[in-house]
């Protein structure tokens, strides 16, 4: 499958992979170059490999809020909310974006490797609410622009954007069709994001673009969208979370608000691995090695790459026991033991 | 200079080879952060993996082409890993090995050939 944005990425010199059954740039230059240009400057990213569903009716809200480990019900109106989505059995059917446009109307922003699961499992839990679910998988795309020059390069385009707080969103005009502009992202930068019709992301991708280039716009591809959230501790559906991996064995343990009943709550109570942040002494430690602490494997890496910002190599590591702040673990880095540090999250310091 | 089928080359110099990987090969690898060289002393045969580049995608093995003993290694990769993206074939070279068998680089390929077939 391609995104709007597909000839684009192939114009631009991106190197395409396969992502989920999606035909996508994993870079067009480099990793640690884009890495860095969304730090320093811009990034622009097509992210329309994600999916839109629209949850409205009487029962929305609270249906969600069933649905979520995090609280919906009740939240005021254009707030964005970050929430992992649970099985009965506890694990993770997806980790999602909940726009809350008022008590009746909401979207959910799945994976792009989850969409028709998360859809399905929102459809199958809809009945005995009175809800309507509809997929705008098609017909919308998304772009993120990300980076310490983000208000800057959009502000002319949209100048309400300055008053958008974080994790808020509104609906705006271009070219006199509704778009919606969030306060929102992947990455712990000042950024937006934009879910508009496949024909106006065209547009606004060049337009960004173009007149992103004095302020040192670059195209981002895959490849630094998981250095950029793997620096910050930002979960990764398929590593982090999965069906075996609960919430709140999980990053994302902190979207739990422990006092409503939510789907899978009972199940999760007692979580009997956690993750913690590494940082890791030589090489680069990768998905699925082996973790070690004093001589037995306690557990393995979910995710792990370099750091551009520390120049270290960081990695998230799934285990039984409990660990402390500078606590040492060893990886098993093909035939070698390497040292690893267990560290703060998130690994770079949160700007402003 | 020569090349192998799996992307690493050699500069003859007396009876000292300098190795590195090809400019192909970094570009195949993306941005390298981290390598691994082998000691210096080491005696190694033709075929023997002697060191391992990590890039932000995927580890790599880099083969030695040639039997003998390793004289030198690059140390300045310790630090700038990323030489190797800037500079493959020139500055970026790995290690040096005083070899045993000149008769082993009659196997190799040679650059126009190697460069027709790996082009980035």
């Amino acid at each position: 499958m391609k995104t709007i944005l597909y000839d684009r990425h192939l114009e631009l010199g991106a190197k395409i992979v396969d992502f989920a059954g999606w035909q996508m740039p994993i870079h067009y230059t480099s990793v640690i170059k884009e890495h860095l240009a969304v730090r320093n400057a811009v990034g622009l990213f097509d992210v329309s490999h994600m999916g839109i569903i629209d949850v409205t009716g009487i029962d929305a809200g609270a249906f969600l809020d069933y649905l979520s480990t995090n609280q919906i019900l009740g939240k005021e109106k254009h707030t964005a909310i970050y929430t992992v989505l649970p099985l009965e059995t506890g694990g993770t059917v997806d980790d999602v974006i909940v726009y809350c446009e008022d008590e009746q109307h909401y979207f959910v922003v799945v994976n792009a490797s989850n969409r028709e699961k998360s859809l399905n499992h929102l459809k199958k839990h809809a009945a005995g609410f009175k809800v309507k679910i509809q997929d705008r998988f098609l017909e919308d795309g998304i772009l993120a622009i990300q980076g310490p020059n983000a208000l800057k390069l959009i502000s002319p385009l949209f100048l309400e954007a300055k008053n958008l707080k974080k994790m808020h969103f509104m609906q705006v005009l271009y070219h006199g069709q509704k778009i919606i502009l969030s306060r929102t992202g992947y990455t712990g930068e000042l950024g937006f994001e934009i879910y508009a019709k496949n024909a106006l992301i065209l547009e606004l991708f060049d337009w960004l673009l173009n007149e992103g280039k004095p302020f040192g716009i670059l195209p981002i591809g895959l490849g630094a969208r998981d250095t950029l959230r793997l620096e910050k501790g930002y979960s990764l559906y398929g590593h982090e979370l999965s069906e075996s991996i609960m919430a709140s064995m999980s990053l994302s343990a902190w979207t739990i608000k422990w006092q409503r009943d939510f789907i899978g709550k009972q199940a999760m109570v007692l979580p009997h691995q956690q993750q913690y942040g590494v940082i890791i002494e030589k090489g680069i430690a990768r998905e699925n090695y082996d973790v070690y602490k004093n001589g037995h494997i306690i557990g393995h890496v979910t995710s792990g790459n370099y750091s551009p910002i520390l120049q270290k190599a960081i990695a998230v590591i799934l285990v039984d026991d409990k660990l402390n702040i500078n606590d040492t673990v060893e990886i098993k880095i093909r035939d070698q033991l390497v040292l690893a540090v267990v560290t703060k999250l998130p690994f770079i310091p949160e700007k402003k | 200079m020569k090349f192998t089928k799996t992307h690493e080359w050699i500069k003859k110099e007396g009876d000292i080879a300098i190795v590195g990987v090809s400019h192909y090969a970094q570009d195949q690898l993306g941005d390298i952060v981290y390598v691994e060289l082998p000691k210096v002393d080491k005696s190694i045969k033709a075929g023997d993996e002697v060191a391992v580049l990590e890039s932000t995608k995927a580890a790599a093995d880099v083969y030695s082409p040639l039997s003998g003993t390793i004289i030198e290694v690059n140390s300045i990769l310790n630090q700038n890993a990323e030489l190797i993206n800037r500079s493959a074939e020139n500055e970026g070279w790995i290690f040096k090995i005083r070899f045993d068998n000149e008769k082993e680089m009659d196997e190799m390929m040679e650059e126009l050939d190697y460069k027709k077939k790996n082009s980035v």
